[in-house]
């Protein structure tokens, strides 16, 4: 019994592993080629699902009609945030970039709770579902999957097949080279901060097809935190090694709810966030540069 | 030992601040909440710029010690409340008990986080913040993510009358005292061989390293002290003057990123400028609640990212290069 519902939410945790995996990606990229944390991660993704939210309400258009759409908003955004603040604080010190990213963040938050109101919301997008014998998967979690391992093969190509994305790969190993052997830097930075951010609003639609509801302005601190989980377990700098770790966080969250459930008296759900963290924590002290991490 | 009293010259100003503020809460009626929040602020600014300020290490898990301090006050009163005769010793076992809760945690930090630097510093310290918050909520310790209400353990004490003032007057002039006593800390830091090895630190770590001084030592003294002084105004303007205490609200990255707002605001590293930006802060922010309810956060968020963009060494830090050289210097830093 327990084993098939083991089984059952591991299912469920690898497809929302991608999903994850997609959502970690462009921290781990603008932290690779500006070495900033985005503390303001999860307001980003908020941003993908009031984008959905406004596809699907405003115009009655489904759920993928607005990834394209988000990667809009989100290049916008990047574009407008790098060239107005990131842009003065590329070799700032550290908490000036924890603090503007924060404040980013908060003032993403406000602005959309001051156009959409802080009430939770939802929307419903039916098209059929997948039965086994062990649990029953909603093709929207399978779409959003696959919608994700697709994005994620279109950034792996563009890194390592045009000349662009090798700019990137330039610049996140030594930017001083990079610029040395000809490489617009600024441009890099500026067109890999837009790419990051509209990847993560993108991944905030793929959020919302796998979980339709809960949809609200403040839905995006508890992303930021898995982000961060996440992303250094994929050694930080690599938004592919994120993809990955996002994958393994997604089983681990899932398997952990169901065997911490098995515990009378206790509050499962914050338990797995908890062990998250430790698991963090433990990666840390063994081996800061992450599981999949180089050296 | 001969004590060389010029080099606490600079308490002069921040002591006269806080007295002045005292003095007017105390006297002009319906001011006591403005100044104790200003207080509160300012004691906060103090303690995290003991750290922060001057190894420029980003702790953004700083919440978690205010959190524990609460915590550790909420677990004094409702479990010695039992224990008749104890009286007003049950506060001060709290401060012990947050004091004790906050060195366990910055154990825990300083064994994972202090060997990290940058970004991984500031990761693991987010980390732990919300691993505890839900580790509390999920393991359901200390009432879980009910929290613990302790008003009543606190009239059977001390009656209504004593808890009502002890809630309202002294858990305030507590901050007070805290903030002085984080004020002087960091003249005494500032002025000593730790204040030197720490802006060594923050120059260079490796340098300071080489140059034999013991960096994690130093690193961890300013660190626990930081973190107890959190632990007492938080025990203090949370736990003894709210009387409840509930995980989602006291483990709340909002307050770290208030905290460093406060220094920034100011001049990071100064004595007197997390006072300065205490007052600017808490004032505006409490203006803005007046005026524009609702909209406190649309509106500093831009202006956050301005003045950090604008002016990344702050009130004090401009104030300071004015007065080189005359003689207000020595009582700036």
């Amino acid at each position: 019994m327990i084993l098939e519902l083991l089984a059952g939410n591991l299912i469920h945790g690898l497809l929302l592993g991608c999903v994850y995996g997609l959502s970690t990606m462009g921290l781990s990229l603008i932290f690779g080629v500006l070495k900033v944390i985005n503390v303001g991660h999860g307001p980003f993704i908020m941003v993908g699902a009031f984008v959905t939210l406004a596809m699907v309400t405003i115009f009655g258009t489904a759920p993928p009609v607005a990834i394209p759409a988000a990667l809009v908003v989100g290049m916008a955004l990047g574009f407008a945030f790098f060239y107005t603040v990131m842009r003065r604080l590329i070799k700032a010190p550290e908490f000036t970039t924890l603090l503007v990213t924060f404040a980013i963040g908060i003032l993403l938050q406000e602005v959309v709770k001051f156009t959409f109101g802080a009430e939770y919301r939802g929307y419903n997008w039916e098209v059929g579902k997948i039965i086994l014998t062990i649990t029953t998967i909603p093709m929207t979690k399978v779409y959003a999957s696959i919608g994700s391992i697709i994005i994620a093969l279109l950034l792996y190509l563009w890194f390592n097949k045009t000349r662009i994305g090798t700019a990137v790969r330039a610049v996140v190993e030594d930017s001083e080279g990079a610029r040395v052997c000809g490489v617009n830097v600024d441009r890099i930075y500026a067109l890999s901060f837009a790419i990051a951010i509209g990847l993560t609003v993108m991944s905030g639609v793929f959020l919302t097809m796998f979980i339709p509801v809960g949809i609200n302005p403040y839905m995006g601190g508890v992303y930021t935190l898995k982000a961060f989980v996440i992303a250094v377990l994929g050694g930080l700098t690599s938004p592919y090694g994120a993809f990955f770790a996002g994958l393994i966080f997604g089983l681990i969250e899932n398997g952990a709810y169901v065997l911490f459930a098995q515990i009378p008296g206790v509050a499962p759900f914050s338990l797995t966030v908890s062990l998250a963290f430790w698991m963090l924590f433990l990666l840390l002290l063994i081996k800061p540069t992450g599981l999949l991490g180089a050296k | 030992m001969k004590i060389n009293i010029a080099k606490y010259y600079p308490l002069i100003p921040v002591y006269a601040v806080y007295l002045t503020m005292f003095l007017v809460g105390f006297f002009v009626p319906g001011l006591w909440q403005l100044v104790a929040l200003l207080a509160f602020y300012c004691a906060l600014g103090q303690s995290w710029n003991i750290f922060m300020g001057m190894t420029g290490y980003v702790d953004f898990g700083y919440v978690t010690f205010i959190a524990l301090g609460t915590y550790g006050m909420a677990l004094g009163i409702t479990y010695f409340s039992q224990f008749p005769g104890l009286g007003i010793a049950i506060i001060f076992i709290g401060l012990l008990l947050a004091l004790f809760l906050s060195t366990l945690s910055a154990i825990l930090e300083a064994g994972i986080a202090l060997r990290l630097r940058g970004a991984y510093f500031a990761i693991a310290c987010i980390g732990i913040n919300e691993g505890l918050r839900h580790l509390i909520e999920g393991a359901k310790i200390w009432g879980g993510s009910e929290g613990m209400l302790y008003w009543k353990e606190l009239t059977e004490v001390f009656g209504t009358e004593t808890a009502i003032q002890l809630t309202t007057l002294w858990a305030d002039i507590a901050v007070f005292i805290i903030a002085a006593m984080a004020a002087f800390i960091n003249v005494y830091y500032m002025r000593s061989k730790i204040g030197y090895a720490l802006t060594a630190i923050r120059e260079d770590e490796d340098a300071a390293k080489v140059m034999g001084i013991d960096t994690t030592k130093y690193k961890t003294i300013a660190f626990l002290t930081s973190g107890w002084l959190g632990a007492l105004v938080g025990a203090m303007a949370w736990g003894l003057k709210l009387t409840h205490v509930f995980p989602a609200d006291v483990f709340v990255i909002h307050y770290t990123v208030e905290c460093i707002v406060i220094v920034v605001l100011g001049g990071i590293g100064t004595l007197l400028g997390p006072l300065v930006g205490g007052l600017i802060y808490g004032l505006s922010k409490y203006w803005l609640a007046i005026i524009l309810p609702g909209f406190q956060l649309l509106i500093f968020a831009p202006i956050i990212i301005c003045i950090i963009i604008a002016f990344p060494e702050g009130v004090i830090g401009v104030v300071k290069r004015r007065v080189k050289g005359t003689r207000l210097e020595r009582y700036i830093i």
